[in-house]
């Protein structure tokens, strides 16, 4: 095949953001413990992996101008290159989301809970957490049919941002937490629905990328499709 | 007929005399159907239908020997020039058939000009490699007007104004090029076609060459055959993608759509391949 250079230098550039997005979602597993645990020591060890995830984005960024410049891509090669770095983009956001939750957990350490948002809490974390891996194995493995599951998957998350939501400004009377928890009760909850946002996002930008629609538009299609397959 | 009318509008045979060139803006469109080309037996390109948009660029693109310059030659009755060369189908500048019983050639030519690959300015001076075309087609304008205003639309004026009577071969090859695009515009066509006008330039001149042909489209309807795809991408507003599917089959036009959806999200394989240069 022509271009096998460029081809192996693609192939390079999907690798390493795979790559980076398994090492945010291992940060964000380590956090869903930290969070269900309340431990801090165990949170502390993804203090810093932010700038690490930064300076790897950049990098992918730097090699798809890189790429861009030398190779000119087009039509499937130019929707790669883009989709790229915008999953880059989602992945390293997560990655930053992780540690300010990571930093909350470190700082609130040992203050009084709410039980009920602490459970709602590692509940979205699990969720946000599960959601960003899904995104990620649809890019992995272009099954853009998964990517239809990503929706529903986030609507489950919102459903328990509005619960959360709903704790932080209707708090039980007997068991309301301290007041600094849960401020920072109300931010991790912000930044876990945001993560989850990034997961459905990695995986619609994949949808764009092997059909070069806009996901909305490409699912609908894809959904009239297989009702006109389903009739043959 | 509804958009072609008057004498200079005409392609039928001409009448001698004609009156002077008028400025314009819009230029006709083309259309083919069902147009396939032949060299004797052998048949190069098969039914290609397609809609050239007026004052656009219409960029043809694909492999060597898929039929693109045969193409492009049919849309101005050069093919049949090759001895037991001929074409079959239907093919419209406005409303009318330029392939019609009634129709002169020679007219044709003139309505739907060509630049080829090598620049071929006359071994004449600069001022008459743009003049003589109008003048053997009877303008009888002012003739010092016309060469200006051909040479500033060919984006070279500035560059020969002060050598008018120089011979056309003492120009660069890109000069020389866009000497040619100034002859073909000086008899008002409506629509330019090119055959890789760029391939034997160097880069500045390649660029000279674009820029010209985005203030072309204003005036008139562009069609290039080009093997540089980020030249494609960069000038034409349509592109069509000529494939041969299996060796010693005719060329078929695979894809046409505009420029935008052929080098982002093409619809078929064999084009994406082309396009990304996974060919082969």
């Amino acid at each position: 095949m022509p271009r096998e250079t460029f081809q192996r230098e693609l192939d390079q550039l999907v690798e390493e953001v795979v790559e980076l997005g398994r090492e945010v979602e291992s940060s964000l597993g380590t956090m869903v413990e930290a969070l269900q645990g309340q431990d801090g020591e165990i949170a502390k060890r993804e203090i810093g992996v932010d700038s690490r995830f930064k300076e790897r984005g950049a990098e992918i960024d730097e090699e798809c101008m890189v790429l861009q410049a030398r190779q000119a891509p087009v039509a499937r090669d130019l929707r790669l290159v883009y989709t790229v770095q915008a999953v880059t983009n989602h992945l390293v956001r997560a990655g930053t989301l992780c540690e300010h939750i990571c930093h909350a957990i470190v700082e609130t350490g040992g203050a009084d809970q709410d039980s009920d948002l602490s459970a709602t809490l590692s509940e979205m974390a699990r969720g946000a957490r599960s959601l960003f891996g899904e995104g990620l194995d649809v890019f992995e493995s272009r099954d853009i049919d998964r990517a239809r599951d990503l929706e529903a998957a986030d609507d489950k998350v919102d459903l328990l941002y509005s619960e959360a939501m709903n704790l932080v400004v209707n708090p039980n009377k007997e068991e309301s937490g301290s007041p600094e928890w849960r401020v920072r009760a109300a931010l991790m909850v912000h930044y876990l629905e945001r993560i989850a946002d990034h997961g459905v996002d990695v995986g619609g930008r994949t949808v764009f990328l092997v059909t070069g629609e806009r996901m909305e538009s490409a699912m609908r299609q894809y959904r009239e499709r297989r009702i006109d397959s389903d009739e043959d | 007929m509804s958009e072609v009318s008057g004498e200079r509008s005409g392609i039928g045979r001409d009448q001698g005399d004609q009156p002077s060139p008028a400025p314009k803006t819009e230029a006709l469109g083309m259309k083919t159907e069902n147009l396939s080309a032949f060299y004797g037996a052998f048949k190069a390109v098969t039914d290609v239908d397609m809609e050239i948009r007026p004052n656009k660029v219409t960029a043809l693109i694909g492999p060597s020997g898929c039929g693109k310059s045969t193409f492009i030659r049919c849309l101005n009755r050069m093919h049949e020039v090759v001895p037991n060369a001929y074409a079959e189908g239907c093919v419209k500048l406005g409303d009318r058939d330029i392939y019609a019983r009634d129709t002169d050639p020679v007219t044709v030519r003139r309505r739907i000009g060509m630049v080829f690959q090598k620049p071929n300015p006359f071994s004449k001076s600069i001022y008459e490699n743009v003049a003589w075309g109008a003048r053997i087609n009877g303008y009888r304008g002012d003739m010092d007007e016309l060469v200006e205003r051909s040479l500033k639309r060919a984006a070279l004026w500035d560059e020969v104004k002060d050598k008018l009577k120089k011979s056309g071969f003492d120009l660069s090859g890109g000069q020389q090029q866009r000497l040619v695009i100034a002859r073909t515009l000086a008899v008002e066509p409506e629509v330019i076609l090119m055959d890789e006008p760029a391939s034997a330039l160097d880069p500045v001149s390649t660029q000279k060459i674009e820029d010209t042909m985005a203030e072309l489209k204003e005036r008139y309807t562009v069609v290039i055959v080009t093997h540089n795809m980020q030249q494609a991408a960069r000038i034409s507003d349509y592109t069509g993608f000529f494939y041969i599917e299996h060796m010693n089959d005719p060329g078929r036009l695979w894809e046409f759509d505009e420029t935008d959806k052929i080098f982002s999200s093409p619809n078929r394989k064999e084009t994406e391949d082309y396009v990304t240069g996974r060919f082969g």
